[in-house]
């Protein structure tokens, strides 16, 4: 067996304890885009290991590369969504912020794109790989600056991903240094960062969050006893809109 | 190689890790609690008493210290107008703390009940009334509430400092020339001057507590359902 078929057959197990670890601690509705991110990349994982020759081409990296850009970006929004709902205030500033780093991001990669191909992939990847980092950074930020509370496992989700998005772009700027006789050091060393941000991730999704009683002032019980009445509008009394 | 994308991929993911790496969860909620639960006028009314007793503290120390000195007992005097030094000192680390929080709770709320403008004519040591005068005319120049409002805890910042700068100088030159007046009188200056601070500090206080207290507890409840379980 060799080293990448290893490496590809633990981040099956990883990815596979990942999801049984969202399921079994109800952490699934935190994120959606992300269980589809975490089931895209097992799918393309199950069809190279079964059949690498029809999927271990050119063509298919490139439709499951653009795959997960765009579940990136949808995990991104999506968590600086679920974050901001309750506050509009802070959803107003964050929304600019994501705006801008979304657009600046769509500007560059659409500089590069008529020229983008799978020989190529190391000019264009790091500006889709860096305007991703950066509406998780945008999102960190106005969490921090507002002083919103985010659940555990969104966190971990935003902390895993930057680092190992920082892993792979620098391996794709020595990929274009030394060329294509670094690609199997390429592949093995993405994968062993990728099976280290699968471990670090499957670790905090199986780590139980506790929930919160509410205090006294507000209510009675926990949340889901109080059950409050849907909101009809957004909460606009507190916000961070200050 | 990509140094541009490598450079931006290593400071979005370092600003990314230090914040959330620091981030505690256990008291942005804490502090949430405190902004929905916040029994203001109880708060209030602990704040305002906790400031009359260390400025009787003070005042009492700086008087006996006086009267040490007049009846000849000047290394009495000097420690007790330590002491006193020593109260102020506590003091202003209590409204330093203060401020900062006052600060990231008024980043919570939509609006903030308004201030009047800062003025250095309140003060007695000219430093404060630079600060209050520069502090007046920078609350003109800003239009938010909230900015005016974080103004006035800067300058309330600053304030405590140079008062405490101020009383740790006059105590070092009354401890080398005890019978020189001047730094007696700075230091009950600057006294005064703290006093005034914290007048100013308590109406801030009141002020950030109604802002605080305008969330009804019906949307209480459905805000800090949205905090703890989004």
């Amino acid at each position: 067996m060799t080293l990448a078929l290893l490496l590809g057959h633990a981040t099956k197990v990883a990815l596979l304890a990942l999801l049984a670890g969202m399921v079994m601690r109800g952490k699934l509705r935190q994120c959606w885009s992300f269980v589809v991110y975490v089931v895209a990349i097992l799918v393309s994982n199950v069809l190279q290991s079964v059949w690498p020759h029809q999927f271990i081409t050119p063509s298919f990296w490139l439709v499951k590369q653009r795959t997960y850009d765009v579940l990136k970006m949808a995990i991104a929004l999506e968590l600086a969504w679920r974050v901001f709902a309750a506050f509009p205030g802070a959803w107003q500033k964050a929304r600019v912020v994501l705006a801008a780093v979304l657009g600046l991001s769509t500007v560059a990669i659409f500089a590069v794109r008529p020229t983008a191909s799978y020989s190529n992939f190391f000019d264009w990847q790091p500006k889709i790989t860096t305007g991703a980092i950066w509406l998780l950074t945008a999102t960190a930020l106005v969490v921090v600056r507002y002083e919103i509370p985010i659940r555990d496992w969104q966190r971990a989700i935003m902390l895993g991903f930057a680092p190992y998005l920082l892993v792979f772009v620098t391996l794709m700027g020595l990929l274009k240094r030394h060329g294509w006789s670094f690609v199997s050091q390429f592949g093995t060393l993405d994968a062993l960062a990728y099976l280290s941000l699968l471990l670090f991730w499957t670790y905090s999704g199986w780590r139980r969050e506790h929930r919160l009683e509410l205090p006294s002032g507000t209510g009675r019980g926990t949340a889901e006893e109080l059950a409050p009445a849907p909101v009809e509008q957004p909460v606009e009394v507190v916000d961070a809109h200050a | 190689m990509p140094m541009l994308e490598l450079t931006l991929c290593t400071l979005g993911c370092a600003a990314l890790c230090y914040t959330l790496g620091r981030y505690n969860r256990a008291a942005t909620i804490a502090r949430w609690h405190f902004v929905l639960n916040l029994p203001a006028r109880r708060a209030l009314a602990a704040l305002r008493g906790q400031m009359e007793l260390d400025a009787a503290l003070a005042r009492q120390a700086l008087d006996a210290a006086d009267r040490a000195l007049q009846t000849g007992r000047t290394k009495e005097a000097i420690d007790v107008l330590r002491a006193a030094l020593g109260v102020l000192e506590e003091a202003s680390a209590d409204r330093l703390t203060r401020l900062r929080g006052m600060r990231v709770y008024s980043r919570m709320v939509r609006a903030i009940q308004p201030l009047p403008a800062p003025t250095g004519a309140v003060y007695r040591t000219r430093k404060l009334r630079v600060l209050g005068s520069l502090a007046g005319f920078g609350y003109r120049l800003l239009v938010g509430g909230a900015e005016r409002f974080r103004l006035w805890l800067t300058m309330l910042g600053f304030g405590v400092k140079i008062v405490l700068h101020g009383a740790r100088n006059s105590t070092a030159a009354a401890a080398q020339a005890p019978r020189a007046r001047r730094p007696w009188r700075q230091f009950e200056d600057g006294l005064s001057d703290f006093a005034t601070l914290d007048a100013s500090h308590l109406t801030a206080f009141e002020a950030l507590s109604a802002s605080l207290a305008a969330i009804d507890s019906s949307r209480r409840v459905r805000v800090w359902d949205s905090i703890v379980n989004p």
